[in-house]
């Protein structure tokens, strides 16, 4: 009972705070430019209208287009489950659980890129294309980033993953998921989530034709992964496992705070890139996560 | 003796069917998928029980005795080859029936049934000159298989190729038993570990079986091979004929001695022919040749596991061994069943358009709604998504992987770019997925072909249900199917017998119910609230456009241009462009193609300089008979001086 009561309880945590994070990135950026900019509870607004509004489907469409964001938003509140939370732990933890991590975003990658091509657009087509394209290079980032942290801790386990005191590498860890995080996300300057043009768009393109409830999926689903990002880059530099439970609870909100504020001093300062440019920065991502695998490799405790 | 007898029965229906196949069609089925249940059951038998079924008889073939053995390894082996080998069966009923085919479906049957016989006979017989002999065998009636639409012109080359390549291997395979029943002074197969000294024999096997396997890069007749066979025998080549190589590997890694490095090369090899298959897949337009080169990726990912497993041998036993062992086998029955579900669904778009080319398809998910779900979840299950099978068999690869990396010793050397490339491929092959699945099922039809297709019957359908049931079952319940591959692994070997299932595997299991079933619900919640909100139709949003097209949308070239780019040092593809000239502009095209790199840019010209150098030899040749007198004198006069200088002091 105790057990559901918690997963119930994180759950609401996820789920509520996620929108959040949008919302203090487009402060950030209205604030660097001068402007008011619109309230931090913005999505949250935007999500309560969408959910009541009806849906207009391409003729194209079959049920997978809206079944996609279904899944893809379950696979991506799924994996912030599997994500401990400081000393708290995590729902459910198992040898391997990092394993699931990476793989329920490819399921949330894979339903996205589907639904959107659902539609025949060429754009939407231009948007999954990029998306899964420059997935490949994150995903390798990232796995290398992963597995720097299990050679460092000799676990495959999350929860001990995360826990363990930071090893050297660990500012090369937290600069290349950093890069990962705003590639995922699709942030400035790998993707303009405010851009208008959809030829120069991935994320944002490939949601086109969503609307009403689905388009609250994808948009809450984005919030999660950004939000879940920001614990995982968090958790893997800062060691929260020594502290009090309040005070690592605070550290680790306050993390999570310097890097949102941080995406958005990136995308306040920083242009789009070309698009032909976004694969050498995500090569230096992964090699960022890689000379943090080798430190932690070579240049770790015994 | 049980599984004896049941061999027995499974071998006499398969043999009846051999027989009578050709001219009884109905009876054919019911013969061959009756052997083939009983076959699978006798391999059950062995897989769950735990004693092998050996059977050794004084009755000599080409003077050899005969000897058979079904211990958890081959028993394993014969478990895929029976179920997709029955799969296969059924769906030909209905895909290569006699009345569209009357000439080619009577031969079809004939072969399918010497295939399956012959790999059967590859996975019992524990005698060299015969497992030579069945090995010959299945290679042969393979080629009879390839060339059954023989009228085509790429059908006959890509039959020419396979056998040319397929014998390469033979050659390697035969110096490699003939040396090794020259050491041993027998042709009788078995573990043979104390002898040292076979250990270099390995690169043999590795080659010959590997050529089998696709290993890269060994792989170059399996595109042509497996996009030009009729569909179920794709489905057949790709899930179970290079699994047979695959087994070659596996079996004498495990009973012979290996050489030190082995290991790490035959992960080396894995991890390049995983990225590299992937990478050719993701640039191909022809479904099939998609689908064909995704299997030398996952051929890669196999042996990505048998090489760690060696490794793990090498390393006293490290636990870790096993579950990369246990992953890698796992990953064969996987592929087996997501693979040939995924070439029957080709074949049955194929069947129901008469295309293979992804630009010409496109909708087809309305008019063929169970092709295009079941061939989405094979496309799923095959880029490893959770709650699916592909996803258990890569994690328990990742385990045993960050386990070996983890162990910081030197074996960190291979594990960790094996892992990068392992999460890499599987990034490559989620888009090539994707890809292929949205150009051939999502969308607006690109063509008349594919606007008026038709759904599949059901005996097309049912291998389909059956094999997408395979999928579902290993990844909802990985659990149930540990034993088999515990007791494979304690086969390969002796010392890992009787392997714990680790304990994750359970909880794992729970997850990925709990997954299926979330998926399901929040899919339907979401419905249900748009259905309830309001649906209308309109439109697909195209900037504007009053009248969007079906040509407008994305294509699969498009799709791969990106990440293909990245590859293009390997995979050199061919552009060919016409662009629109004139105010009144008469054609505009662009064609492009990936060519088969190894073979084309590699293969091909080396075999010109070999010709040409034959045919300048050739010309000494010529039918003067004056001249042939002048080479008779010269060669003489050679020979005299060489004895008169080797005479000399």
């Amino acid at each position: 009972m105790i057990a559901i009561l918690e997963i119930i309880l994180r759950l609401a945590l996820w789920l509520v705070l996620a929108p959040l994070l949008p919302g203090i990135i487009n402060k950030v950026k209205a604030w660097v430019a001068g402007r008011k900019g619109p309230p931090v509870l913005q999505l949250y607004y935007d999500l309560a209208r969408l959910w009541q509004k009806g849906v207009v489907l391409s003729t194209l469409a079959s049920p997978g287009f809206i079944a996609g964001p279904a899944v893809a938003w379950v696979a991506l509140v799924g994996a912030a489950l599997l994500l401990p939370l400081g000393p708290a732990g995590s729902a459910l933890s198992f040898r391997g659980d990092v394993l699931l991590l990476v793989y329920l975003f490819a399921v949330a990658r894979f339903c996205t890129a589907w639904a959107a091509l659902e539609t025949g657009s060429a754009f939407e087509g231009m948007g999954a294309a990029r998306e899964v394209s420059y997935a490949v290079l994150a995903e390798a980032a990232l796995i290398t980033g992963i597995l720097s942290l299990s050679v460092q801790t000799g676990s495959v386990t999350l929860a001990a993953m995360l826990s363990q005191p930071v090893g050297a590498g660990a500012v090369l860890l937290a600069a290349g998921l950093f890069a990962v995080l705003l590639a995922e996300n699709c942030r400035v300057p790998f993707d303009d989530p405010n851009t208008h043009l959809e030829l120069t768009m991935i994320h944002e393109v490939m949601v086109l034709d969503h609307s009403g409830p689905p388009l609250a999926a994808v948009l809450h689903g984005a919030a999660v992964k950004l939000l879940l990002f920001a614990v995982l880059l968090s958790q893997a530099v800062l060691p929260l496992n020594g502290l009090p439970p309040l005070l690592a609870a605070v550290t680790l909100g306050a993390a999570v705070l310097v890097v949102t504020v941080g995406v958005g001093l990136v995308e306040s300062l920083l242009a789009r890139f070309a698009f032909r440019r976004v694969p050498l920065l995500l090569t230096t991502a992964f090699l960022l996560c890689l000379f943090a695998l080798l430190l932690a490799w070579k240049g770790g405790a015994t | 003796m049980t599984p004896g007898v049941l061999l027995l029965i499974a071998a006499c229906g398969v043999i009846a069917g051999l027989v009578l196949g050709p001219w009884r069609p109905r009876l054919w089925l019911a013969l061959t998928s009756a052997g083939a249940i009983v076959a699978l059951v006798a391999a059950l038998w062995v897989l769950v029980g735990a004693t092998d079924w050996e059977w050794r008889s004084g009755f000599a073939v080409a003077g050899e005795p005969l000897h058979l053995r079904l211990d958890g390894l081959s028993a394993f082996f014969l478990v895929l080859l029976s179920v997709v080998g029955g799969a296969g069966a059924v769906y030909a009923r209905e895909y290569w029936a006699d009345q569209q085919h009357p000439d080619s479906a009577g031969r079809g049957r004939l072969a399918w049934n010497a295939i399956s016989l012959s790999m059967g006979g590859v996975l019992l017989i524990s005698n060299g000159l015969h497992f030579l002999i069945a090995w010959e065998l299945f290679a042969i009636s393979g080629y009879f298989l390839i060339v059954l639409e023989r009228q085509r012109r790429e059908v006959r080359t890509a039959g020419w190729l396979y056998l040319a390549v397929s014998h390469a291997g033979t050659l390697c395979l035969f110096a490699f038993f003939v040396a090794l029943a020259a050491r041993t002074g027998s042709w009788e197969l078995g573990p043979l570990r104390a002898h040292a000294e076979l250990a270099p024999l390995f690169w043999l096997a590795l080659a010959g079986f590997g050529v089998k396997a696709g290993l890269f890069p060994l792989h170059i007749w399996l595109p042509s091979a497996h996009a030009n066979a009729p569909s179920h025998v794709s489905a057949i080549m790709s899930g179970v004929a290079i699994k047979m190589g695959l087994y070659g590997i596996i079996r004498f890694g495990g009973w012979l001695p290996v050489p030190p490095a082995a290991g790490g090369v035959v992960i080396g090899i894995g991890a390049v022919t995983a990225l590299l298959g992937i990478a050719f897949a993701f640039a191909q337009n022809d479904l099939k040749r998609l689908l064909a080169y995704c299997s030398v990726e996952n051929v890669g990912i196999i042996a990505i596991g048998l090489g760690g497993a060696l490794l793990g041998v090498r390393h006293g036993d490290a636990p870790w061994g096993r579950l990369l062992l246990a992953g890698a086998l796992l990953h064969v029955w996987n592929h087996g069943a997501f693979k040939a579900l995924l070439f029957l669904g080709a074949g049955s778009v194929l069947h129901a358009t008469g295309t293979r080319e992804l630009s010409r398809l496109g909708g087809l998910a309305r008019v063929m709604p169970w092709t295009a779900g079941l061939f989405a979840l094979g496309a799923a299950a095959i880029s490893a998504l959770p709650p699916l099978n592909g996803f258990v068999s890569e994690w328990l690869l990742y385990l045993g992987l960050f386990d070996a990396a983890a162990s910081r010793s030197h074996t960190a050397w291979a594990a960790m770019p094996a892992v990068i490339a392992l999460a890499t491929a599987g990034a490559l092959a989620l888009a090539s997925f994707v890809k292929a699945s949205a150009m051939i099922f999502l969308g607006a039809p690109r063509t008349e072909a594919a606007a008026h297709a038709h759904e599949c019957g059901p005996w097309m359908r049912g291998p389909m249900l059956a094999l997408a049931g395979a999928c579902v079952g290993i990844g909802l319940a990985p659990c149930v199917f540990w034993p088999a591959v515990a007791r494979a692994v304690g086969a390969w070997n002796p010392a890992w017998a009787g392997a714990e299932m680790p304990a994750p595997l359970f909880t794992l299991s729970a997850v990925q119910f709990a997954l299926a079933g979330l998926f399901i619900a929040g899919g339907t919640w979401l419905w249900r609230r748009a259905r309830a909100n309001g649906l209308r139709r309109a439109l697909t949003w195209d900037c504007g456009y009053a009248r969007p097209t079906a040509r407008m949308q994305y294509t699969g070239g498009s799709f791969a241009g990106i990440a293909g780019g990245w590859f293009a040092w390997i995979l050199q593809p061919e552009r060919a462009l016409r662009r629109p000239r004139g105010p009144f502009p008469g054609r505009a095209s662009r064609i492009e193609r990936v060519p088969e790199t190894v073979l084309e840019r590699g293969i091909e010209p080396a075999g010109r300089v070999v010709m040409r150098a034959s045919a300048a030899v050739r010309r000494l040749q010529h039918g003067r008979l004056q001249f042939y007198i002048l080479y008779l004198a010269a060669g003489v006069a050679v020979l005299a001086m060489l004895v008169w200088l080797e005479g000399r002091p």
